[in-house]
């Protein structure tokens, strides 16, 4: 097996000559190139999506970002099961951006060179088996120009004809292939018995990740590079009043307008020349520092949550009489929870490599948001589209923060001002007080149900910024802001009448899109809320949801499926032990979560998680678990710790140690039951994270009889010195 | 990704140019060979002389503070945190990284492990998680004893595995 280290040897030509042969249809790109020849007649391009050797590997270039998903190895095994290749011939690599209007690598879901949403196989997963059959059709057509006869498919990246037994490599077929015309994408026909998909085939990525070798944007080097690190203002919003033009230490002092550069021969000079030179920064404060302060927004959140007169946006409104529905029930409940503002904090900070010539401009860039760079750097620089390229680095996590522009904007501002390449790094600091936060959101439930746990009405009210609003992206007064209450709208649960209203908040923190998005907070007061109305009526919480879900298969199975994996209905815990389940239906799929706690409400140990995840075709197991195991410690840290507090602008937060996340120590046990399926896939990325919150607090409220209904769970606890000198 | 091998083959030469701030040149015993540098300062920490002299960019920086673990490297055949070495204190020792690992037996079994459990997500933690394992194991821990001994921070989440990978050690 080739790892995908290796596979960086394909270069940006190489990519762009195959972008440049692309159709207007993405999925039918792959087929019509006729520039294919990519090195006299041994490689040859098919399409934007593959390239034959003359050792017959097969190199996929893929338009979805790899941040530690998985997703280069099941989008490959999607493309090699209908070309039959052995796993050992498969070579992925992270596609360039690309300015054209008819992108390749856009996905087709939304027509966006991107990664996020939990939507890269839910958007390819269908057009690269199309543009894979394609090409195997061209294949076998070259076949029979080249020798004549009919030829079928088989294993290995060959054709064999279909009389004689004779075989033939792709890679003695691949050039003619490319010459002819492809056959129309939705007319070819895809196989039905699956080889890779399904099957836990080895990650690409893994043995370069376990080596040293897996390039991320942080390890990028480009011959006479010069070291940038960044300071912004340390009030949030500040920008740059005045600068020195030169520093002890650095060759270089570049004024960014909401940051300044320091520039060295090395990261830590560079770094270090910015905190000995912060002081002679003189920074001009944002106007209204109380929409940068955390006690403040969350005061008046929960002041709007409760207002009768708060200004409303209504996203939902199902039945009629809403409040009467539930303030007529038997039992009802009408809690309000609150949640903080997070960071991404991934384990690779911010950075990114640029050299910006007069004509030109190369980018390396640890990116989910491709579709974005181009039209920004041609912006910063003057330059055209077509002299700007950029290479998509391995992410060491991406969590919703690369998919931003900033850090890119100032490595190239920092490369056209000193005339040379550099490689510019936040430093964990930085990147932690800059960040674009997961809005904090207060939120009120009032729920109420029968005596037989039939819910009977819903009033839920959002009251949180708006990121539309922030960026400019909402007409009007109107926040257009599905995404602020994403997993309250369109519950699958049944319940007649529901009115769901959201209220902006306004504030200048700067606002982002963290896994999971608005169901990182609706899930929570959701879920809380049904387990609260549950625990009233004396019904069982599961055998609630299990009434209120019984139109959707789906997710009774899920539901079922978790019960049955721990013992949810049936098994009696230690003394000691209490158990909590939540559910989602989103990102095209159905999870459940059932965790088991123990010790005390001031210290909570989590011990056990049980989940069970119907995601449709499941195109690798192994990716899938892992996603379930690491989307779980993802929601821990968040619930049991993480927030980020603004003091009048000024983060608390710096660096791990006062931004605790969960350490191996205190890792539970993760069981998982993948439901089988053929209906089309749904999103893995971000689904496992939003039941965490509320089956924890749900677990607790079992163990201790405490409702727990603000996150995080412990705030203040900082995490101690980490790893073995 | 454009040339980034032709670039990676001449992070030395790019790094040999004198600047007035560099000091001595100073030798270390990096991967079983000298590797010979000039660094900004005696105090630089390590993970930088590595990552941006040397061109050892397996070694990751993730925290600089002694936190995350993402940094370590092997010193005389115990884990250590690169962020928290400076280049002096590392003269006259045994220094293997990420990128020597498998030229170290039980780094090698350690790399097994990893590869055969299906460790990493992302990556970027990952480095240093096998040289902490290698080094417990190296100190003749096995299994739950190896899990005990690493603390090192996953944003990723992959605890499950590595303790599933060192469970066969
Ligand atoms: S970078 Fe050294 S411990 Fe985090
Ligand atoms: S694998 Fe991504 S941080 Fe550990």
């Amino acid at each position: 097996m080739t790892t995908t280290n290796q596979s960086q040897n394909f270069t940006r030509r190489d990519v762009s000559k195959m972008i440049g042969t692309a159709l207007t249809i993405p999925f039918t790109v792959g087929l019509s190139t006729r520039e294919a020849i990519a090195a006299g007649t041994t490689t040859a391009a098919l399409g934007a999506y593959l390239k034959i050797d003359a050792l017959n590997n097969v190199t996929i270039a893929i338009g979805a970002t790899e941040m530690g998903q998985g997703i280069l190895t099941g989008l490959a095994q999607v493309v090699a099961e209908e070309l039959k290749l052995n796993w050992s011939q498969v070579v992925a690599v992270q596609a360039d951006a690309s300015s054209l209007s008819s992108n390749p690598f856009a996905n087709p879901l939304f027509r966006a060179q991107l990664t996020g949403g939990s939507t890269s196989m839910r958007g390819w997963y269908l057009p690269l088996r199309k543009a894979a059959a394609v090409a195997r059709d061209m294949l076998l057509a070259a076949a029979t120009q080249l020798y004549g006869g009919t030829w079928s498919l088989t294993t290995g990246g060959r054709v064999i004809n279909t009389t004689t037994n004779a075989t033939h490599n792709f890679s003695e077929l691949a050039a003619t292939a490319a010459t002819l015309t492809p056959p129309d994408a939705n007319s070819v026909t895809l196989t039905s018995s699956f080889q890779l998909i399904g099957r836990r085939v080895p990650r690409l990525d893994v043995p370069a990740k376990t080596n040293g070798s897996a390039m991320f944007g942080l390890d990028v080097r480009v011959p006479g590079m010069a070291y940038a690190a960044v300071l912004h203002c340390p009030t949030n919003g500040g920008t740059v009043a005045s600068a020195p033009t030169s520093a002890v230490g650095a060759t270089n002092v570049i004024n960014l307008g909401n940051a300044v550069a320091f520039v060295a021969n090395d990261t830590w000079s560079a770094m270090r020349a910015a905190s000995a030179n912060a002081s002679q920064i003189r920074w001009t404060l944002p106007a209204n520092l109380t929409s940068r302060d955390t006690a403040a927004l969350s005061a008046a959140a929960k002041s709007l949550v409760a207002s009768p007169n708060a200004t409303t946006h209504v996203y939902e409104n199902i039945g009629a009489n809403q409040a009467q529905a539930v303030s007529g029930a038997s039992f009802k409940i009408d809690s309000t929870y609150n949640l903080p503002f997070l960071a991404h904090a991934c384990m690779e900070v911010l950075n990114c490599t640029v050299s910006v010539t007069s004509n030109s401009c190369e980018a390396w860039v640890p990116t989910q948001g491709q579709q974005f760079l181009i039209p920004t750097i041609a912006a910063v620089t003057g330059l055209a589209a077509s002299a700007i390229s950029v290479h998509t680095t391995f992410l060491g996590g991406g969590l919703g923060r690369k998919i931003e522009t900033d850090f890119v904007i100032q490595a190239v501002k920092v490369s056209k001002a000193i005339g040379k390449p550099v490689k510019l790094t936040w430093s964990r600091t930085q990147d932690f007080q800059n960040d674009k936060y997961r809005p904090n959101a207060a939120i009120r439930v009032q729920l109420g149900c029968d005596n037989t746990g039939t819910m009977k009405g819903l009033v839920y009210r959002n009251v949180s910024p708006s990121i539309n609003i922030q960026r400019n992206t909402a007409p009007g007064n109107n926040p257009e802001d599905t995404g602020a209450v994403a997993g309250a709208t369109a519950l699958p649960y049944d319940i007649q009448n529901r009115l769901i209203e959201y209220v902006p908040l306004p504030t200048d923190i700067p606002l982002g899109y963290w896994r999971s998005v608005g169901e990182s907070y609706n899930t929570f007061a959701i879920e809380s809320a049904v387990d609260e109305v549950a625990r009233a009526s004396g019904v069982n919480p599961l055998q609630l949801r299990r009434s209120a879900l019984a139109n959707d298969a789906r997710a009774l199975a899920v539901i079922d499926a978790v019960d049955q994996l721990s013992g949810y209905s049936t098994a009696s815990l230690p003394a000691g032990t209490g158990k909590g389940l939540a559910f989602l239906k989103g990102f095209g799929s159905y999870i459940a979560l059932v965790l088991h706690v123990t010790g005390t409400a001031a210290a909570i140990r989590v011990t056990r998680a049980f989940y069970a995840l119907d995601c449709g075709q499941v195109i690798n197991p192994d990716a899938v678990e892992a996603q379930l195991q690491g989307g779980l410690v993802h929601g821990l840290s968040a619930a049991l710790w993480g927030q980020v507090t603004f003091v009048n602008g000024m983060a608390q937060v710096r660096n791990f140690d006062n931004y605790r996340l969960l350490r191996m120590a205190e890792m539970p046990v993760v069981k998982s039951t993948i439901i089988q399926s053929s209906a089309s896939p749904g999103g893995v990325g971000e689904t496992p994270v939003p039941v965490v919150a509320p089956a924890l607090a749900n677990a607790i409220a079992n163990l201790t009889g405490t409702r727990l209904r603000n996150l995080p769970l412990y705030p203040g606890a900082n995490m101690g010195e980490g790893g073995e000198d | 990704m454009g040339n980034l091998q032709a670039e990676n083959a001449s992070a030395t030469r790019i790094n040999k140019a004198p600047t007035k701030a560099q000091t001595s040149s100073i030798g270390l015993n990096i991967n079983g060979v000298t590797r010979t540098f000039s660094p900004s300062s005696p105090d630089m920490p390590l993970l930088w002389v590595l990552r941006d002299l040397l061109g050892l960019t397996g070694t990751k920086y993730g925290c600089g503070i002694e936190v995350c673990g993402a940094c370590m490297i092997l010193v005389d055949g115990q884990a250590q945190k690169a962020c928290d070495m400076s280049v002096s204190e590392a003269v006259g020792r045994k220094i293997i990284t990420i990128e020597g690992i498998a030229s170290d037996p039980q780094g090698k079994l350690v790399q097994a492990a990893w590869i055969a459990n299906q460790v990493p997500q992302c990556g970027f933690c990952q480095s240093g998680m096998i040289i902490a394992a290698t080094a417990a194991l190296k100190a003749g821990k096995h299994g739950a004893a190896i899990a005990g001994s690493i603390n090192n921070l996953c944003v990723c989440g992959t605890y499950q595995r590595v303790l599933a990978a060192v469970s066969t050690l």
